[in-house]
């Protein structure tokens, strides 16, 4: 299309400054806060306070830990529900599609407060298992782990089951059931042929729903409050409260760093099965 | 001669009356209520002074913020912000002195609110009181320390260290205890020995409407500013006076160090707390009055902090204290607390 390299370039620049001037100097000018010094040199004293204190590790163990198990459960689900919509007939699957997309259409903030009507003392769960008699007494199920588990996982569970649909689309029709005919029960078949050809779908989804589960701020700010207090909502207390803009800088920078890891790992994944 | 002399007088007159007209007073308020401030506030006196008023809001944490960043230039003539914050912002030498003979309303307003920090830097417009809201079908609360009974713990919700609520709710609930305050350490370990039993430990007491009508609290110690939304819901609630008393904040007016309209200013804090701007708010339940002449109704007043009696029985955490020691009751908290 261009003549060359130099004329491509050029029309790059406009898109290039701004992210820069908006973006990218912005977000360098905070992280470098955090390796500053007292005295203005460069140091990492910054990060080793901040991991030296119980309560910043256990947060940061925990938004881990959450990101990771809301990304398995979402693979779990995410895979069963792209499976059951890919052998629908079209019509059924643009319906279920469209299932799948219309919660990315409502606010976070309007589907989290739904949760806190669910999960409530008197809410749809707790009643449930009164009636069911397997309760005697309401639990308490709000500003728990579980409440911002499963906030996360209804959040980004859509973003998990579209890339595999379209993964699980282009897998050859004739694979699985080859596969079947050489005596593969459905586990051999899920593991050695349909896991390693909709490998992309699930790094994808993966790295989406990883990323997400670790910097969503809503979810956890009103399911979790500062009982289940993640990297995110401390991040908001350390500004908003503690004018703390240097503890503020490095949770942001651990944030980047898991964000890059993650995304990262998850290739490595994807790259060392097709290696297979 | 005659023309000489009208052109020297205009020449002197023209740029005063240039200058009264473009006269501007910047000033920096909380994102509060400010239709209201507009029509009872800004646009009166904006008539009145023919001068413009320019107006920033946010979050004290960020406006302060703005302020230390232009200290230099300031660009902000007056704010308004808590006792403590006020206190923070004279030790970071960004206010100026306020003069009491620019302000005559002073005389007006309430002991307290008169020069909240005993420093001459600030002037109360407004405070609150901080007590419980509780579903008095349910409980009793006769004491700051009834939070913490066992049959009550599993249904309350407390304010975190980090709000303006927290260290005065765990002041008053360490006297309950019998300590004496400033001191938080007893009342964090009660709060700590009770964390998981605790519903929530709440950041904004908006959250807090919602528990409340679906039963999932039944008790959290409120600013009174928060009370009028309790009282549309339809599940019972009471305000308590526990025996302890009760306690509150208040929020001031300050001065900025090296602003170029100093005069403008404090002419604006002096209408700010005129009984009849004063009045006004409290109508509208926007601010309690810190001026004591101030009249309204009984049905305005219990949706108020209002009167003498009231105004006398806070027990308001001095801000010096506030300031040294909040760093070291985060700590205590984020120890006994913190999850």
């Amino acid at each position: 299309m261009f003549h060359n390299r130099s004329e491509a370039l050029i029309l790059a620049i406009p898109a290039a400054l701004f992210a820069a001037v908006v973006f990218l100097v912005p977000v360098v000018m905070l992280l470098s806060e955090g390796f500053h010094g007292p005295a203005g040199d460069w140091s990492i004293g910054a990060y080793t306070a901040f991991f030296s204190e119980t309560l910043n590790r256990t947060v940061f163990l925990r938004t881990l830990r959450l990101g990771l198990e809301v990304t398995a459960a979402a693979v779990v689900i995410g895979y069963a529900a792209a499976l059951a919509i890919v052998h629908l007939p079209s019509k059924g699957k643009g319906r279920m599609i469209g299932l799948v997309v219309l919660p990315l259409m409502i606010s976070p903030v309007a589907r989290t407060y739904a949760w806190i009507v669910i999960l409530g003392r008197t809410g749809f769960v707790n009643k449930a298992l009164m009636t069911l008699h397997l309760i005697d007494s309401p639990l308490h199920l709000l500003f728990s782990e579980t409440a911002v588990f499963l906030g996360l996982l209804q959040l980004f569970l859509p973003l998990m089951i579209l890339p595999l649909i379209g993964a699980l689309e282009n897998l050859p029709k004739d694979a699985v059931a080859a596969a079947r005919v050489l005596g593969a029960n459905w586990l051999q078949v899920f593991w050695k042929i349909v896991l390693p050809l909709t490998r992309e779908g699930l790094v994808l989804g993966g790295a989406l729903v990883f990323t997400g589960s670790l910097t969503a701020y809503i979810t956890p700010a009103i399911l979790g409050g500062s009982k289940v207090l993640m990297l995110e909502t401390l991040l908001y207390q350390r500004v908003a409260v503690s004018n703390d803009f240097v503890a503020a800088s490095v949770i942001a920078f651990i944030l980047i760093v898991m964000s890059f890891g993650a995304n990262l790992v998850l290739k490595h994944l994807a790259t060392a099965r097709s290696r297979i | 001669m005659k023309l000489l002399a009208t052109a020297i007088w205009l020449a002197c007159i023209l740029p005063l009356t240039a200058e009264a007209a473009n006269r501007t007073l910047t000033i920096s308020v909380y994102a509060y209520a400010q239709d209201d401030y507009k029509r009872l506030v800004y646009d009166p006196f904006e008539a009145r002074c023919g001068c413009k008023l320019v107006v920033e809001t946010g979050n004290s944490v960020e406006r302060l913020a703005r302020m230390e960043t232009n200290k230099a230039h300031p660009v902000v003539d007056m704010a308004v912000v808590s006792m403590a914050d006020a206190l923070r912002a004279s030790r970071d030498g960004l206010l100026a002195k306020i003069d009491p003979a620019k302000l005559p309303n002073i005389e007006k307003l309430y002991d307290l609110a008169k020069d909240p920090n005993g420093d001459g830097m600030s002037v109360g417009y407004t405070f609150y009181a901080t007590s419980i809201v509780y579903r008095p079908d349910k409980m009793k609360i006769e004491s700051w320390a009834d939070l913490l009974k066992p049959e009550y713990v599993g249904h309350i919700a407390f304010p975190n260290i980090t709000t303006n609520q927290g260290p005065p709710a765990l002041q008053m609930l360490g006297q309950a205890m019998g300590e004496t305050a400033p001191n938080l350490k007893a009342p964090i370990a009660a709060i700590g020995q009770n964390k998981d039993d605790i519903v929530t430990f709440y950041e904004k007491s908006s959250q807090l409407v919602q528990l409340m009508q679906q039963e999932e609290i039944w008790a959290a110690p409120i600013g009174r500013f928060s009370w009028g939304a309790f009282t549309k819901l339809d599940v019972p609630v009471a305000w308590a006076t526990p025996k302890e008393g009760q306690t509150g904040g208040m929020n001031v007016m300050v001065l900025t160090k090296g602003s170029q309209n100093q005069d403008l200013a404090q002419e604006f804090m002096n209408f700010w707390i005129s009984t009849d701007v004063q009045t006004a708010l409290a109508q509208k339940l926007v601010d309690s009055p810190a001026n004591k002449d101030v009249k309204v109704a009984p049905d305005i007043a219990n949706n108020l902090t209002y009167g003498e009696a009231t105004a006398r029985s806070l027990k308001l955490i001095p801000s010096a204290a506030i300031l040294d020691q909040r760093d070291g009751w985060v700590k205590e908290w984020n120890e006994a607390v913190g999850q």
